[in-house]
Parts: structure tokens; C-alpha cells; sequence
């Protein structure tokens, strides 16, 4: 029996009875008196000059209020997913609205009228002339010699290298080398709620955003970079957001909104509308792996090269930042001594790719994955021995700098995986219709963006007369609950009924600084920073009982909203000792804390899958999943199911149906949720789940992340699973049945 | 611009509307009934779905004005907002929401299944929220709040009786 109250348990996400009954307000929700409503003219070209661009006609149209194109806004080149005002060495490539438009989807103007038909009407009577340009689709492509420049410095944004020993030395001394090519297309978030903000600027000059972000102190400075306005003016306001999953990081619709709102000084509403979201938003990177492996006999892997083109289409946004992870987090997983990365983002006339749940691990990992299947089929070895006998240890170090990666658990995650799958029950194929294959992957991801730079949160808390808390945090609701977790933390730490502390979330102007809701940080650093902010008030409240009982403070514990006190036996209620500090000590009890992790530690996952594929068709469908994820501890049940369950939907769509695909001319040609599949309920295949919860001495209640990581094996153990069935190497996402290809 | 009437969660509803207006429109943008929420606008997610005439429809694919004369229930209409109705309860039990932009749409659907059919099987559950998209989970709570629901429902039928 855990000792704990809330940890571990089943716990609803703190919203949840709003949401059910629809009274949740998400941003498209709101609505400010006055508001005018904006649409985006969105560029029909690929790569393109504005040679002219007349909004005489639509500035005319009645109802009207202000229409923004790059002549009257803000030309500031800004990078969308910048995350502090002075240490981020990004590239700057974006503006509001440019005078080259750089993909089919690219912003060329916007208006701002008093109905959304208004609005939509007066971007139809903008009148644009574009010179035509050269345009590259293919990341390869675009890096070769003499390619036309997307950017002055060129088309390939960055170049980063890792190595670990002598990769080509080891090369020289394998048994084996296994070389092999393998690509992941675009993909795109696909949250159900699209992405929306409201901007309002009045005559104090203080401009406030509403917006569906993940990122309100990100959207912050970008918006005060641009508008060239100091941070005390600019407010942004994150209301619970439909899903994210990456895809809210940079700021996208809210210097449009923004710049709008100056214009006309009036609030105004920018939602795009699914196409819009799908096309002009953000993707997880495409991208193309050359990956060459070099194996002993026994199937020890001695060295691995990770050569990496992602596809970052047209502007730099999340270009360096995706690759810097994928080139730390291919390290994570193996006793590779010798291991070498060269990642190169390179600019294409595509949509904008950024942050997408795995943060680069999901096309490492696919490939590595699948080849380290082929290899164990090669050799004929087992490739659950192949695994065992490469994986990390727990005592397990990156080979870059011998430096120990927490309490990785991989191994133990595969075992359990193998006790599950004893309770699959047999398939019946009477007539052989169909393959039947198994397929098994490991995945990694991180904790925090420690190691990339600093990563903290900051969490207040306010104690009222009655002994209720508030907590402030700068983390965003979305889904994954962690302004749950921390509400739990809260709750846990104090000994507080769930009822007596609430929370007040991402909003730049009353919450403390926090990064953002991205690299996998909510439960490790936003879970550690609410823990160790209520161990502070705990502390607060024993000395302020201590006063008031005149015992000593090292008597004291709190424990169901009451201070009692070992040693006489007494105890206080928590509104006495607030009493005695509002009118004997005059103190507030209102703790900051600012928690700064020490480390950032690798989650792991080993996920196995059956599949059958039909014969005649190669249709694929996944008929069982085991999901075993290392996190550390379970600090709430229900959203770690949930997330798991989740990442299995995503990565089956990864390995099986989505795909932004375009046509010659970069014309995404499958905009739409018709064409675009999601994995639906009637898809899911029975799902057998576990956690190992070894404790990360660094984390919360020694918990480390999750969800990202849960998504990391999901798509190469599908892919594996079906290139057992069908007897066929697969090598790019998505699968696609012999009928169809 | 149209009036017409609308008969919304039991009551009449007088609006202006353009007849070329969704029903989805009209909800959000007129009658201010935002719990129903617009995840494509195509009839592809499910995100919009209302019960009319005792069938869970989306209503980004109907217009207001052909809604006329119909029973129209939308979540705003399951419970007061503080006593939730059953399956309300149920999705909240079984930790089926998670960001939640699904769950109005979700639990129309439920309901509509439910009314017409109190003892569901897992495979009718899932046909009934097949066209309803769900990002974040894996659809197992949802189905499972689902036949919780049922439940729910049942001991109360036997309580009124």
C-alpha cells in the first residue's frame, strides 16, 4: 500500500467536469466586446517576389478595419520559437509578412473586418503580382551545388556533429556493416482545437494576446521583439488549449492577430480554419536518414553513423533546435562505444516544420530501429537477444562524454514486454488470408532541455486566511495534465484536501516565468519545482504554528489541514495559524521557488506489436500493442494510460496512413481530415500496458517524463512488425499496402 | 437574413440567421452555445456533434434553417452544468478527458447511442464514435466511460422505477 494520498493514483484532469459539460472557454471560445474578426491571404506560389500588391478594393469593402500586408507592419526578422530574450543563438528568418513568399501556405496579407464573411470577402479583392522563383521541394535537392537561395545565407540552415570514439576505426574492425537509407514524410500535429488567438491593444498601449499556445513567456518575446514593446505591454493568456502536441510552441497566429489589433485598436480574433492549421502552421520535420551500422557476429553493434537531412521547409523556426535534440538523443539507448551524428536542416519551399511530440527522436529512431531488426535477421539472432545484448544498463553513461543518463531502464522495460505478450491470445486465420508479423522497437526520449541550456520553473503559492492554496505556474493545460500533477504535488506535500488548493495557469502578466510546455519537462521540472515550492510553504506554515504555539518548529507536522504538534499533543487549525500571521506577524504566506534541474535524464520505452496484413490487398492492421514505459514512478495513473494510449494512436498513424503530401508545385493535396487520416476508434488494436517505476533519483517523487517517449518506439516496432509479415524491408514512413504503391 | 425558430435543449429559440449558416455557426457565433466545438468544419471529426431528432449528427454539415421544427440537444442541454448527467459523470470517472476539445462531441455521440441502445457492445460503442477524432487518447477510456455510462443509466432507470 503506497503511503501516498494523491500519487499514483487515478485522478481526473482538474478541469474535467467543465469540459464535459461544454463550459470550458478555450481561446475561439471568447469573445471581447467589440472584436473584429481576421483572415489570412495565403500565397498560391511556392517561392515568390511580391511585385505588387494593391488593397485599395478591400480597404474599401464596408466593414473593413485594417488590412496588414509588409508594407504597414512590423519588418523585425524574428525566430517563432525563441525561448529567451538574450541566450538563443537562433536563426532569424521570419517576418509578420514578408515581400518573398517562401511556400504555398506562406502569409501574404491579412484583414480585419466586423464579420468573418467581411473579412473573407476583402482577401478575395486583393490584387498581388508575383515574380515567380526558383523552388525546391526535396531537402537534398536543395542543398546541391548552385541551388537558388531560400534564405541570403543559403539553403542549409545549420550543420551539427556528435561523436563518440572512432566510428570510422571501429568501421574498419566489424564483422559486418549494414548500410541503409530510410525517410519519414511531413506529418502534421492534427490537435483537434486549431490554432487561434485573440489580440487586443488599447489606448494604454499594452498589448494582450489570447492565443492556443504552449509557450505564453515564448510568445511574449517574440511579440515584444517585433512590436518593439517592453515586456511590462505585452500580456499573453493561454485559456486551456484543444490538444498541441508541439504544434503551439512557436508563435504563428499571434503577431498576425497582434499586428492587426495595433492597426485598428481593436481586439481581433485569428482562427484558422483545419486547412489553414494544416498547411500554415508547423509539422514534424520530413526528413532522411542514412544510417550505416557496423555489428560483430555475436550482433555486438561496435559503431553507428547517423547521417540526417530534415526537410525544416521554409524558415528556420525549430530548424536547429529539433536536430540539437535528435543529435543528443540517438546517444541514449545503447553501449555503442563508437557513434557519430551529422545532422543538416535545409530549407525547402514547403510548410514551416517545428516541434512535433518526439522532438526528432521519431525519424532517429525509425530508422535505427528498423535496421536494428534487419541486423539481428541478418545474423540470425533473435532480436530481442540483439537488443539485450546492446542496450543501456542502468549504471549506463553516453558514450560522448562517459556521463551517467539517470537510471535508464530499457532492459527491464523489454523483459516485461515479453512476460505480456504470454497473454496474446492465438489468431485466427482459417483461410489464410492473412500475414501475420511481430515487430519490436526501443525508444528514448529526454527529460527537459537541460544540456541545450537551462531549464527552470518557477511556481507560486499563496496561502489564504483559511488555509487554501492558490498555485501559480506558468505551465499550460492541454491535456496532459500537468497543472494536475502539480496540483497533486501541492496536495501531497502540504496534506491539503484536492478541494482547498487551485490554480491559476500561463499568463505572463500574474504567473511566474516558466519555459513553456515542451521537451518533455511538465512532470520533471514543472512537477520538482510545485514540490519543492509547497515544501516551502510547509516550512512557512510550521514556523508561523511554532509562534503561535510556542513549541519548538521540529515538533510540528502537518497533516490534514491542521498543525499538531508531537510533543504536547496540541494541534492548530490552518486558519489559527493564518490568523496569527495576518495579525500577529503581519507576514503574507506567499512562497516564490525557482527550480533549476541538475540533470536531465533519458526515459525509455519498448513497445511490441502484432500485425496482420491482408494478402491480397497488404493492408496492414494492428491487432496488439504492448507499451512498457520506464518513467520512474506512476504519479497519475489515469493521464499516464491516457498519454500511452495516445502515443499508440499517433504512432500508428505515423507508421500506417499520415502524410502531408504535395504536388509538383508544393500544393499540400491533402489538407483536410477526409484525406488526412487519424486513427480512429474502431482502429485501435487491444492494448496490454505497464510501467517500471524505478525510481529517477532526480525527479519528483522520482518521476521522469513520459508522454514524448511513449511515441518514440511506436511507429518502428508497426513498421517492424509488418516487415515480418509481408517478408519485405520497409524503409519509408508511411507504410503503404502493395495495392496502393 | 432569416428569423426562424429553433427548438434547443427543450426550449424555443427565436434567430436571425442567413440561410446559408451551419447549424454550427449559428450555435457558436449567435446563440453563444459554445460548448459544441468545430474541429474541421468538413464533417470529418466529430467535434460538432448534437443530437437532432434523436440522432447524433455533426452540425458543421446542416443549416440553421433546415433545423427548423427539430428537437435539437446540444451538451449545453445534458445537465444544469453542476449535477452532471451520467455520462458526463462517466467520462469524468474513467479519466476520459484529456484536453477535452473532443468530449462535447464525444458524449452527443454517447448519448445518442445510449437513448437508442442502453446495452451496447464494445464493437457498437466504437462504430457509434468512429467518426468522432480523438488526438490524445487511444480511445480506451473514452469506450470505457462509455459501458460505465450504460451502467450509470441503468441503476438509475431502476431507481426511478
Amino acid at each position: 500500500m503506497s503511503a501516498y494520498k494523491y500519487l499514483g493514483k487515478k485522478i481526473p484532469v482538474i478541469d474535467a467536469a467543465q469540459k464535459v459539460t461544454g463550459q470550458t472557454r478555450y481561446t475561439d471560445d471568447l469573445k471581447l466586446s467589440g472584436m473584429l474578426y481576421a483572415k489570412v491571404l495565403f500565397s498560391p506560389h511556392p517561392h515568390a517576389r511580391i511585385v505588387a500588391i494593391d488593397t485599395r478594393e478591400a480597404e474599401a469593402l464596408p466593414g473593413v478595419r485594417a488590412v496588414a500586408t509588409y508594407r504597414n507592419t512590423s519588418q523585425v526578422l524574428y525566430n517563432s520559437t525563441t525561448r529567451f530574450l538574450l541566450q538563443d543563438p537562433l536563426i532569424l528568418t521570419e517576418r509578420i509578412f514578408d515581400q518573398t513568399v517562401r511556400f504555398v501556405g506562406d502569409r501574404v496579407a491579412a484583414v480585419a473586418a466586423d464579420s468573418l464573411e467581411i473579412a473573407g470577402k476583402a482577401i478575395r479583392l486583393i490584387k498581388v503580382e508575383y515574380e515567380l522563383l526558383p523552388y525546391y521541394l526535396d531537402g537534398e535537392e536543395a542543398v546541391q551545388e548552385g541551388a537558388y537561395p531560400i534564405h541570403p545565407q543559403g539553403n542549409l540552415a545549420l550543420e551539427v556533429v556528435q561523436n563518440a570514439g572512432d566510428v570510422d576505426k571501429a568501421f574498419a574492425e566489424a564483422d559486418y556493416i549494414f548500410e541503409d537509407r530510410y525517410t519519414t514524410p511531413p506529418v502534421h500535429q492534427a490537435a483537434l482545437e486549431t490554432h487561434t488567438a485573440i489580440a487586443d491593444f488599447g489606448a494604454t498601449g499594452k498589448l494582450t494576446v489570447i492565443s492556443s499556445t504552449q509557450n505564453t513567456f515564448g510568445q511574449r518575446i517574440v511579440l515584444s521583439k517585433i512590436f518593439q514593446l517592453p515586456m511590462s505591454k505585452v500580456r499573453v493568456i493561454a485559456p486551456p488549449l484543444g490538444g498541441a502536441f508541439g504544434g503551439k510552441i512557436e508563435a504563428i497566429v499571434e503577431p498576425v492577430a497582434a499586428a492587426l489589433a495595433i492597426l485598428c485598436h481593436k481586439p481581433v480574433k485569428l482562427t484558422y480554419n483545419r486547412k489553414e492549421s494544416m498547411i500554415s502552421t508547423r509539422t514534424r520535420h520530413g526528413s532522411v536518414t542514412y544510417l550505416k551500422t557496423g555489428v560483430m557476429k555475436d550482433g555486438t553493434i561496435i559503431a553507428q553513423d547517423f547521417k540526417v537531412i530534415t526537410n525544416t521547409g521554409a524558415y528556420a523556426a525549430s530548424a536547429s533546435n529539433v536536430i540539437k535534440a535528435m543529435s543528443n538523443k540517438v546517444f541514449g539507448s545503447y553501449k555503442i562505444p563508437n557513434m557519430r551524428f551529422i545532422g543538416r536542416p535545409v530549407y525547402t519551399n514547403l510548410p514551416i516544420a517545428g516541434a512535433m511530440r518526439g522532438y526528432g527522436s521519431p525519424q532517429a529512431y525509425f530508422a535505427q530501429q528498423c535496421q536494428m531488426q534487419k541486423i539481428a535477421k541478418a545474423l540470425n539472432i533473435d532480436p530481442v537477444k540483439v537488443q539485450m545484448k546492446n542496450l543501456i544498463d542502468p549504471d549506463g553513461v553516453d558514450p560522448r562524454n562517459q556521463k551517467p543518463i539517470g537510471n535508464p531502464r530499457p532492459k527491464d522495460c523489454l523483459r516485461r514486454a515479453l512476460e505480456l505478450k504470454k497473454n496474446w491470445p492465438p489468431l485466427d486465420d482459417e483461410n489464410g488470408e492473412y500475414l501475420i508479423g511481430e515487430g519490436l522497437a526501443i525508444g528514448m526520449h529526454g527529460n527537459s532541455a537541460y544540456g541545450a541550456h537551462t531549464d527552470q520553473t518557477s511556481i507560486i503559492i499563496k496561502v489564504h486566511d483559511d488555509g487554501s492554496c492558490i498555485l501559480y505556474t506558468g505551465t499550460h493545460e492541454m491535456g496532459q495534465a500537468a497543472l494536475t500533477l502539480q496540483k497533486q504535488m501541492v496536495c501531497e506535500v502540504l496534506d491539503l484536501p484536492w478541494e482547498m488548493v487551485d490554480v491559476v495557469a500561463a499568463d505572463t502578466d500574474t504567473c511566474p516565468w516558466a519555459l513553456g510546455d515542451f521537451s518533455s519537462r511538465g512532470t520533471f521540472i514543472g512537477g520538482y519545482a510545485a514540490k519543492e515550492a509547497a515544501e516551502k510553504v510547509k516550512a512557512r506554515i510550521l514556523a508561523e504554528a511554532a509562534l503561535l504555539m510556542k513549541e519548538d518548529q521540529g515538533q510540528l507536522v502537518l497533516e490534514n489541514a491542521a498543525v499538531r504538534s508531537w510533543q504536547s499533543g496540541r494541534s492548530v487549525s490552518l486558519p489559527q495559524v493564518m490568523d496569527h500571521a495576518q495579525n500577529v506577524t503581519h507576514q503574507e504566506i506567499m512562497v516564490t521557488h525557482t527550480y533549476p534541474t541538475p540533470g536531465g535524464p533519458g526515459s525509455y520505452g519498448a513497445h511490441i506489436v502484432r500485425v496482420r496484413v491482408e494478402r491480397q490487398s497488404g493492408v496492414a492492421e494492428v491487432t496488439d500493442y504492448i507499451a512498457v514505459q520506464d518513467l520512474g514512478t506512476v504519479v497519475n495513473r489515469f493521464s499516464c494510460e491516457g498519454q500511452v494510449e495516445g502515443a499508440i494512436q499517433m504512432g500508428m498513424g505515423y507508421a500506417l496512413y499520415e502524410s502531408l503530401n504535395f504536388d509538383e508545385r508544393g500544393k499540400c493535396t491533402n489538407s483536410n481530415f477526409r484525406k488526412y487520416k487519424i486513427v480512429n476508434a474502431t482502429q485501435m488494436p487491444r492494448i496490454q500496458m505497464d510501467f517500471i517505476e524505478e525510481y529517477e533519483p532526480t525527479g519528483p517523487f522520482g518521476a521522469k517524463s513520459l508522454s514524448e517517449c511513449a511515441l518514440v518506439p511506436s511507429a518502428p516496432a508497426i513498421i517492424n512488425a509488418v516487415s515480418n509479415a509481408i517478408h519485405q524491408e520497409i524503409h519509408d514512413l508511411p507504410y503503404r499496402p502493395a495495392g496502393g504503391r | 437574413m432569416e428569423q426562424i425558430l429553433l427548438h434547443i435543449n427543450g426550449e424555443d429559440r427565436e434567430v436571425s440567421v442567413n440561410p446559408s449558416w451551419t447549424l454550427l455557426y449559428v450555435l457558436r457565433e449567435v446563440m453563444d452555445l459554445t460548448g459544441t466545438k468545430c474541429g474541421c468544419n468538413t464533417g470529418d471529426c466529430g467535434a460538432c456533434k448534437v443530437i437532432i431528432d434523436s440522432r447524433a449528427v455533426q452540425s458543421c454539415l446542416i443549416r440553421a434553417v433546415n433545423a427548423v421544427g427539430k428537437n435539437i440537444e446540444t451538451i449545453e442541454g445534458l445537465s444544469d452544468g453542476y449535477h452532471l448527467h451520467p455520462i458526463q459523470q462517466a467520462f469524468v470517472d474513467c479519466g476520459a478527458v484529456q484536453c477535452g476539445y473532443c468530449t462535447p462531441g464525444m458524449i452527443m455521440a454517447a448519448k445518442a447511442l445510449l437513448d437508442a441502445n442502453p446495452h451496447p457492445s464494445e464493437e457498437e460503442i466504437r462504430l457509434a464514435i468512429k467518426d468522432n477524432f480523438c488526438r490524445c487518447s487511444g480511445y480506451v477510456e473514452i469506450v470505457r466511460a462509455i459501458q460505465y455510462a450504460a451502467r450509470l443509466l441503468e441503476e438509475e432507470k431502476s431507481e426511478r422505477l
